[in-house]
């Protein structure tokens, strides 16, 4: 299987002439960082399904600083956003208006400001019709990780009635055909049938986009259509993961989404942060609509390109329960108890309404849907990307702003169980997708290299060790920092927090008794570490997670452990 | 404050001479021609209710007047005792190696138009496309099939199983307050051609799609109904807005259809506007309230710890309270029938 790579011009820049995001992007080129020029500001938008994400960005004493920046609903007015930011901005620090403008201003010459801009597209339904079970189910997995929503069927197990009543039921905006290459024996004699039912459903539904993947004749489909709009595809893969999975993935996934899609955006500013911080990246982005999972690492070469895998998972967004078993994976991690109906309607209101109700336990069922869906992204997402360690895990979308900072990193330590070290942050001002946006790479790194800090909310170090005994003292922390140092005993079974700030940066030397898994095994291990919101996080708990089956104690325990990391879900 | 107002997100009240969409399933045959003016309760299709797939061989060459395509309705054929079966009448869904599939069936219903209006698409085997005359009111879902009635009010507070009779049969009620499975299946029973209804459970959503199953298969088909749901699944008072809107057309001729979800109104009523600086909370401490727009409230730490934008809202009820934009709503103002 091939992954969807991005070279530093692969496809993943491959944006048209005329698209919003390209011709909206003159600042950061304008005065790139770095540049003689001082001054400077521009405007970033990220225009989500659920949320309106705005910020300025502005050049302060030579570099790029994120100045001011919020979120709102999604119906609400870009301009009336940018209104809101400049007003607070001026009101706040008059000065650095001027700093960022290079002139003396009221303020309001900021509306004027280039724009970045970055918007989702909402997951659209593709309708697959493949001749046997086996390429029906390659399809419908290339599909649903290129963010499309499916419904498929198969001639062999479905009649050609269904099929035209599955393909052209409301809602469905595109037909993918499909059959091995080469054709299976069972195939060959269906191939024809298939184009022509897939011309009988385009017929019904003129304008449909219709997809060819593999041997399909399009001479059926040209018979009976005008000016038919079909797109040749590579046929699926043999197995999951094989290299034309991914070809066919990347087609229908660029099908779905234009250039100025904020998820393939995502993917360009996560090579970007691989390559700058010469770290290897996880984006975990969860939206109302969908879901995606990047890795970025740069060449193990050392060289200067970096490796880009993304997969979507349309299942996996927020409130999204309508799989078997999601409405009980929330119940599972909800710790105020709640019967299933009332559950029920309360998460169909909140995907209905993604902004409302955040108060009180409104945002800690937020915390067990957002840990539900992550959940459902690894499940989705870990047999084509794998779940190998990486060196900073990055929340990402308007799932994660609906959390406090340390009630994140818990999220994130509670469902990504994998022994090692990781950096956790999230992307607090959706900056990462209008970043994304800028075609240009070394521009686009530039931007991220002089924004660094600011991008990025840091929440802290998570480490997780795995092997050992649950409830004994398992070793001990040394953890040296230009503050001093401080020792903390360490036992099993527990979440351990230590104190460290946003920005401060330390080693912690780890003296286990035994000797657990924490990428390597052995006893004493020197991790560097670096502060967030919720510090140094020492996860001595199982891994995988166990909790306990009856759901008070299950509750009594999550929410022990929540209590320390959200003080104020009691307030 | 007005351009402040643009931070809160805009929900449409009314959408003028809508397009509604009318779902057919191959099979269905259309009745009504493109361009046709329709009324309320004209029939424009005949819906199988069992469609079923056969194949049956080309005809002879030239018994067809040109080569039909996917969707065209086919008259059937009778059978000739040693030559040929007889082919029943259906539609063509493709044509392959010598031999045509049609979709078929038996114990045709009808599909009435849900409210005056002109046929303006038929896409055969999917939909048919209705401009209709007068406005409609946004609601979020239709529960069942497209009706039409005389619109009918329960007061506030009432209990509708037993304030539903069979009186109200062919009318469209709206339930305000608390409404539950129990209640819509008697409204069915009674005849009621349809219910309007504030919010409805996710269970009595999928009582209700279970009974209409139920009715579906079996024999004797009842008249169609259906739920139109004007807010989401938590119980909620209709917002002022709607309410006046539902008043002002008490007694006469509504629609109702989910593509998109609508109460389809009369055309030569007149409707009452909200001012537009008015808000409703819709979450949070006040959900239900009703306001005045004053002006963005700043960032504020709500209780569990998340920071929002808040607005200024001054209540009908006197106070003045910083409320999360989120929790906002406000109905946009169109120029339906004004």
């Amino acid at each position: 299987m091939s992954r969807a790579e991005a070279e530093p011009a692969g496809p993943l820049d491959d944006r048209g002439p005329d698209s919003p995001g390209a011709a909206s992007l003159p600042s950061p080129s304008v005065t790139p960082a770095g540049a003689a020029d001082p001054h400077g500001a521009f405007v970033t938008l990220d225009q989500g399904t659920a949320t309106l994400a705005g910020a300025i960005v502005g050049r302060v004493d030579g570099r790029w600083r994120l100045l001011a920046a919020t979120a709102l609903p999604a119906g609400s007015d870009r301009d009336a956003l940018t209104r809101l930011l400049v007003d607070r901005l001026r009101a706040a620090d008059p000065d650095l208006v001027e700093a960022a403008l290079g002139r003396p201003g009221g303020g309001h010459e900021l509306l004027d400001l280039p724009r970045l801009m970055a918007r989702s597209v909402p997951a659209a339904t593709l309708a697959v019709i493949a001749a046997t079970e086996r390429t029906r189910a390659l399809l419908e997995e290339a599909a649903a990780g290129a963010g499309w929503n499916v419904v498929a069927g198969s001639a062999e197990r479905t009649d050609p009635l269904e099929l035209t009543r599955m393909a052209t039921r409301p809602g469905v905006a595109a037909l993918l055909v499909g059959v091995a290459d080469p054709p299976d024996s069972d195939e060959r004699d269906l191939a024809a049938e298939l184009a022509v039912a897939a011309a009988g459903i385009a017929a019904r539904r003129p304008g449909m986009r219709i997809f060819l993947a593999g041997p399909i004749p399009e001479a059926p489909l040209l018979d009976i259509l005008r000016d038919p709009d079909l797109v040749r595809l590579a046929a699926p893969a043999r197995a999951p993961g094989e290299p034309a999975a991914s070809d066919l993935r990347m087609a229908l996934a660029d099908a779905r989404r234009g250039p100025t899609d904020s998820r393939r955006a995502i993917a360009a500013a996560a090579g970007s942060l691989a390559r700058v911080l010469g770290l290897r990246v996880e984006i975990l982005e969860i939206g109302v609509a969908g879901a995606t999972r990047i890795l970025a690492s740069p060449r193990p070469d050392g060289g200067s390109g970096v490796r880009v895998e993304v997969l979507e998972a349309p299942e996996a967004a927020l409130f999204r329960v309508s799989s078997p078993g999601a409405i009980d994976r929330v119940d599972y991690w909800f710790t105020q108890g709640l019967d299933r109906a009332r559950l029920r309607d309360r998460l169909a209101e909140l995907a209905m309404a993604p902004w409302s109700d955040l108060e009180g336990d409104g945002a800690l069922l937020r915390g067990a849907a957002l840990r539900a869906a992550l959940e459902r992204l690894l499940v989705a997402t870990v047999p084509v990307l794998g779940d190998g360690s990486v060196d900073l895990v990055i929340g990402a979308g308007g799932a994660w702003s609906a959390v406090p900072g340390p009630a994140a990193a818990h999220v994130i330590a509670d469902v990504i169980r994998r022994p090692g070290a990781m950096q956790i942050a999230i992307d607090h001002a959706r900056l990462l997708g209008p970043i994304g946006t800028i075609d240009d790479d070394a521009e686009r790194d530039a931007l991220v290299a002089d924004l660094a800090e600011d991008l990025l909310l840091r929440l802290g170090t998570v480490v997780t060790p795995r092997g050992m005994r649950p409830n004994r003292l398992a070793g001990q922390l040394a953890l040296t920092t230009s503050g001093g140092r401080s020792e903390v005993d360490l036992v099993a079974g527990g979440l351990t927090l230590v104190d460290l700030p946003p920005g401060a940066r330390g080693t912690a030397e780890l003296s286990f008794r035994g000797t657990p898994d924490l990428g390597p095994r052995g006893r004493r291990f020197q991790i560097p570490v670096t502060g967030g919101l919720a510090g140094l996080l020492l996860d001595l708990r199982d891994i995988p997670l166990r909790l306990p089956e009856r759901p008070d104690r299950r509750r009594e325990l999550l929410g022990t452990w929540e209590a320390a990391l959200w003080p104020e879900r009691d307030a | 404050m007005t351009g402040t107002l643009d931070l809160v997100p805009p929900r449409a009240l009314l959408v003028p001479r809508p397009r509604v969409r009318l779902e057919l399933q191959p099979g269905d045959r259309v009745i009504a021609e493109i361009g046709d003016a329709v009324h309320a309760g004209d029939v424009l299709a005949e819906r199988i209710r069992d469609p079923r797939l056969v194949e049956v061989v080309l005809p002879r060459h030239g018994a067809d007047q040109g080569i039909p395509l996917p969707g065209t309705w086919l008259p059937g054929e009778h059978a000739r005792p040693g030559r040929r079966p007889g082919t029943p009448p259906g539609e063509l869904l493709f044509e392959h190696g010598g031999r045509r599939r049609l979709a078929t069936g038996s114990h045709p219903d009808h599909l009435s138009a849900p409210a005056d209006g002109r046929l303006v698409e038929v896409h055969p085997g999917v939909a048919l496309v209705l401009e209709i005359d007068g406005p409609g009111l946004v609601a979020t879902e239709l529960l069942g099939e497209p009706h039409a009635g005389r619109l009918v009010l329960l007061p506030e507070g009432s209990d509708p199983h037993l304030a539903l009779d069979v009186a109200l049969a062919g009318a469209v009620v709206v339930m305000p307050g608390r409404v539950d499975a129990e209640a819509i299946t008697r409204a069915r029973a009674m005849g009621i051609h349809g219910v309007v209804v504030g919010s409805l459970a996710e269970r009595d959503r999928r009582d209700l799609a279970a009974s209409a199953a139920r009715q579906q298969a079996g024999p004797h088909h009842l008249a169609s109904f259906g739920v139109l749901v004007l807010g989401g699944y938590l119980r909620r008072a209709f917002p002022s807005a709607v309410q006046a809107v539902l008043e002002a057309v008490s007694g006469a001729l509504v629609g109702t259809v989910g593509d998109p979800p609508l109460l389809l109104l009369p055309a030569d009523r007149l409707l009452p506007f909200p001012e537009p600086d008015r808000v409703v909370v819709r979450g949070g401490q006040a959900a239900g309230s009703e306001g005045r727009w004053l002006g963005p409230g700043g960032p504020r730490r709500l209780r569990g710890g998340v920071v929002v934008e808040t607005g200024l809202v001054a209540l009908d009820d006197g106070r003045t309270l910083p409320i999360a934009i989120g929790d906002l709503e406000r109905f946009s103002v169109g120029a339906a029938n004004r």
